[in-house]
């Protein structure tokens, strides 16, 4: 009987998992550090309720600096990306695109500060670049997807062009514009986060204001992002997008100079091992001090941590989608998780983490919790969403043995899809977490960049591309061995 | 769709017309580490922005950063040409910056000191002697680039231990800037904490902080900490004598509303020598290669 | 001389023979109708038919081959992509040209389905689409149309119509058809297919559709 369970390879691998969870688990360091979290909580919690919208410095200005970097980030990663797509057939271009989208926008932007100090470029930039390798990834799948049947209907002398622009475009547009709105919003989130490290966005002030603990403050700068997010879809009309792009391009700081010899400097100096500019250094103990003491245990770090994330993220999903399922609520409940769910997911990961951090300290923990909600949030919507085509007999049963039944088995197989999918994404945020203090890999990149080490920040963050494509490799192994599909995922 | 279109062209062309004409005029561009209550600093900074306008007769202009790093690439990528560093951060940016000085530092600033804080629940008290009963607890820095929060703390860690603070605490954690490590250990995410004495006497007189809750346990010796530091380029591009300028309208700052800023009874003159100490330290500790 | 000349051939999908022993021709200015039970081998015929002749021949197939994402116009205008410029083409993906779109208009008169020339064919309904891919067929300069059940979705009195239009317009057609009524009075030669083999060919006049139903009878094999 055992011999027939473990025949099955959807809990075959769900079993491998949770035995790498449970292994991670002992070795983790959850605790709560603060002495008295709940206190820290109140203040936040009484300043949430009490916004105050006129403490920051110029609120109006870091919103539209917000919306400009995303609107001209992500336009120039669509085409880029677009660009790249069409090219995808070429291994190399396939790789390249892997490895700029293995690297977060904050690492980018980190790097982009040193070459364009905090001109717009560098945050247009560090959202293009990474964007333009997912947009790639994701454009190619839909045109390879796409409606072929017309082919046949054309003459055979149909040049490649027409044919391209006339029978594979067409189709793929409507469901890139689909996919750019999605990414439009990312981007806000992302835009958002940049501030932490010092552009004038919303981060910028968010950070601040919670570092110094001004709860009413975070309070109106939340609300306003939500606002901002919440209802995209009334002010993102493709008749206003020329309007959107000139005022965001009018409006950026762009007299901020910088020189071509500081980006000579750093590609040629900054970025070469300290060891081979100064004779006097030893090699030996720049490679031991970077790989045993920096990025070893931060790479474990970074894996446990994902696990646990990962893991976490597949059980909260379980318990989240049914919120907005019509198979276990009524309009009204729904209404209520529909909210909890597009707050959650509506607040960047990296946020989420930093408040989680002020409140409990700086263990795994919050990370934990942070990654694993805002992904069960995003995966448990799409999910419940799914659930609303599943059409189950009339006599079924209801409540907890309809859950366990009629459509935990029907939904499990696209929620694994979804998990793994988003198995590359929980590891590159982890990897960012450190920045926040967790001692993840990009703790040690944030001290190499403190220190004005780029030689050091370089290396860091190649090693975390690389475990970003071995886990995306992984991850799509065991997807097309589960035969999983992940066309939810953008849809 | 084609009234929008114009709309959008009408627009832009309003925008860009003003935006374009307006001379690209030459400025004078400073910034500031962000070592303690980051909000406001534009207000805070942008009072000093206007007084050295007034006494350079040039437009000043000041930029926030988020980080110490941040701070030193803006000043060796020249997109800032002054700076108010701590004494690490100005070792380290005058270190990459070819003939960049040191020009003024606070009054106290030569003789700079770090406060061990605890919270009261650590058991721990005041003490002339190094408090070695700290083993084994948690420890906030302030941020990783900070002299007063990370660098001269871990130097007498290191020093009183033999052992990274790694290995001596249970924890270690960086807070990112004073006001930051004073409230952590004050609510109890740490135990111990290293702060900026400044910082600490500034939030005993405002009644932020409170003593029942946190007290001092050890005073380092004084070491010479912040500085303005100017580029040494300035005297080409904004005429020559420039940073003697900068220098005297620095050193003659005497409004109290504007010292507040950093904070500082006034300023002194200062020259690169001065830090060595810090040069030295940092390289013990292998901050600097 | 013949526009298609089969002799002793066979057809199928790859590894898959699904009709044998073919021996057949096609003329210049023929309308030639393919009977047969759905699964009989019709559109494997037609597919064969349509691979010997692509360079002249226009195609409506069974699953119509349109764009969902385009309109009317660009994909009845697709049946002329490859006598365009590249540039023209590109330019009528935007913004059609007068020229092009009056070209195109007077095919949709003709099967009466100009009032959707700027339509989204996701919009509508299974006969507008028919008609589209057969306007599309009718735009194409090819002489030969080819067509896979083309008024299946249509009404008999719109099908006679669409028909003759179609009989006007191109010189020879074959057409894949289960309407035996209509395969008899549109067409001047029936071919029949059972069991993997051409069972019929002859001319239609005069010709009663329970004549054909032996190609419809369940064999008792």
């Amino acid at each position: 009987m055992t011999a027939k369970k473990l025949s099955s390879p959807l809990a075959r691998v769900t079993g491998i998992f949770f035995i790498v969870t449970i292994v991670c688990l002992t070795f983790a360091d959850l605790t709560v550090t603060t002495v008295d979290p709940w206190s820290e909580f109140g203040r936040l919690a009484s300043g949430l309720i009490s916004p105050d919208f006129f403490s920051t410095d110029s609120l109006v200005l870091s919103l539209a600096y917000t919306l400009a970097f995303a609107l001209l980030g992500v336009l120039l990663g669509n085409l880029i990306g677009f660009g790249f797509a069409l090219l995808f057939s070429f291994r190399l271009i396939r790789i390249f695109c892997a490895v700029i989208r293995a690297v977060h926008e904050l690492f980018w932007a980190l790097i982009f500060l040193q070459l364009f100090g905090l001109s717009p470029i560098t945050g247009i930039l560090a959202i293009a670049i990474p964007y333009s390798g997912i947009i790639a990834k994701v454009y190619a799948e839909i045109l390879e997807e796409s409606d072929q049947s017309p082919l046949e209907v054309l003459s055979v002398n149909t040049s490649r062009a027409s044919t391209f622009l006339f029978v594979r475009l067409p189709d793929a547009w409507v469901q890139f514009k689909t996919y750019s709105m999605y990414r439009l919003e990312c981007g806000l989130r992302s835009s958002a986060v940049l501030g932490f490290i010092g552009l004038p966005t919303l981060g910028f002030h968010l950070e601040s204001a919670f570092k110094e603990g001004h709860y009413q403050e975070v309070s109106a700068l939340l609300i306003v992002f939500y606002i901002l997010i919440a209802t995209m879809r009334f002010w993102m009309k493709r008749q206003f997008l020329p309007v959107y792009l000139i005022l965001s391009v009018v409006i950026l700081p762009w007299d901020t100079n910088f020189s071509a010899s500081n980006i000579l400097r750093f590609l040629t100096e900054d970025i070469i091992p300290y060891p081979m500019r100064d004779n006097t250094a030893s090699m030996m103990d720049w490679v031991h001090l970077l790989v045993v003491t920096q990025a070893f245990p931060g790479m474990l770090a970074t894996l446990q941590l994902t696990m646990i994330a990962l893991f976490a993220t597949g059980i909260l999903t379980m318990l989240f989608f049914p919120l907005i399922s019509p198979l276990f609520f009524k309009m009204k409940g729904r209404g209520i998780g529909h909210v909890f769910l597009v707050i959650i997911r509506s607040t960047p990961e990296y946020i989420l983490a930093f408040i989680l951090l002020q409140l409990w300290g700086p263990s795994m923990l919050p990370a934990i919790v942070a990654l694993a909600f805002h992904n069960s949030a995003i995966i448990g919507h799409l999910i419940g969403r799914y659930t609303e085509n599943i059409a189950l007999r009339q006599d079924s049963v209801t409540g907890i043995n309809r859950y366990f039944y009629e459509v935990s088995p029907r939904i499990y197989r696209p929620m694994l899809a979804l998990l793994f999918y988003r198995w590359e994404v929980i590891l590159r945020e982890t990897a960012i977490l450190g920045m926040l203090g967790v001692a993840t890999i990009g703790f040690y990149i944030d001290s190499a960049f403190s220190d004005l080490r780029f030689d050091r920040a370089l290396v860091l963050i190649a090693i975390t591309a690389m475990m970003n494509i071995c886990v995306d490799a992984i991850s799509r192994l065991i997807r097309s061995h589960l035969r999983l599909k992940t066309s939810l995922e953008y849809k | 769709m084609n009234i929008l279109r114009a709309t959008a062209f009408i627009l832009a062309w309003c925008l860009i017309i003003p935006a374009g004409s307006v001379k690209a005029e030459r400025k004078f561009v400073f910034t500031a580490i962000p070592d303690q209550d980051e909000s406001k600093l534009r207000q805070r900074f942008g009072k000093v922005a206007l007084y050295l306008s007034k006494a350079l007769n040039l437009n000043v202009e000041y930029v926030p950063v988020k980080s110490y790093a941040a701070a030193v690439t803006a000043f060796r990528n020249n997109q800032v040409q002054l700076a108010w560093f701590g004494g690490l951060s100005g070792v380290r940016a005058r270190n990459l910056v070819k003939d960049s000085r040191a020009i003024a530092q606070g009054k106290k600033d030569p003789f700079f000191e770090t406060y061990f804080i605890a919270h009261k629940s650590s058991g721990l008290e005041y003490s002339k002697k190094f408090p070695k009963s700290m083993a084994g607890m948690t420890f906030t820095f302030g941020s990783k680039g900070s002299t007063s929060g990370r660098l001269m703390p871990e130097f007498y860690i290191r020093k009183a231990f033999k052992k990274s603070p790694q290995e001596v605490f249970k924890r270690v954690g960086f807070s990112g800037n004073h006001s930051r490590t004073v409230a952590l250990v004050q609510s109890g995410a740490f135990q111990v904490g290293a702060t900026n004495f400044k910082v600490w006497k500034r939030g005993v007189k405002d009644g932020t902080i409170e003593l029942n809750k946190i007290s001092v346990i050890w005073k380092t010796p004084g070491y010479p900490d912040y500085n303005w530091t100017i580029r040494g380029d300035v005297d080409r591009s904004f005429g020559s004598g420039f940073s003697k300028k900068v220098q005297q309208a620095l050193l003659q700052m005497d409004d109290p509303e504007l010292l507040k800023s950093f904070p500082r009874k006034g300023f002194i003159a200062a020259k690169n020598s001065d830090y060595k100490p810090i040069l030295d330290t940092a390289r013990m500790l292998n901050l600097i290669d | 001389m013949a526009l298609l000349e089969v002799r002793g051939e066979s057809a199928g999908y790859a590894e898959n023979v699904v009709l044998s022993d073919l021996n057949f021709s096609i003329d210049p200015g023929e309308r030639v109708a393919l009977v047969g039970e759905s699964g009989a081998g019709k559109s494997t015929l037609l597919r064969m038919i349509y691979d010997r002749c692509s360079d002249f021949a226009a195609l409506v197939p069974q699953n119509l081959g349109l764009v969902q994402a385009l309109t009317v116009f660009h994909n009845v205008y697709m049946g002329r992509l490859h006598d365009r410029s590249l540039i023209r083409n590109f330019r009528n993906l935007l913004w059609p040209r007068g020229e092009d779109a009056s070209e195109v208009e007077d095919v949709l008169k003709m099967l009466r389905l100009e009032e959707k020339l700027f339509s989204n064919v996701g919009e509508l309904s299974g006969g507008q689409q028919q008609r589209t891919a057969v306007g599309r067929a009718l735009y194409n300069p090819g002489k030969l149309f080819i067509a896979d059940e083309p008024v299946s979705s249509v009404d008999e009195h719109q099908a006679k119509q669409i028909l003759e239009t179609i009989s006007r317009e191109k010189e020879t057609v074959v057409v894949a058809m289960h309407d035996r009524a209509l395969a008899i009075d549109y067409c001047d030669r029936l071919i029949g297919i059972k069991g993997g083999r051409v069972t019929i060919d002859e001319p239609s006049a005069g010709m009663k559709p329970g004549e054909l139903d032996e190609l419809y009878r369940v064999s008792d094999e």
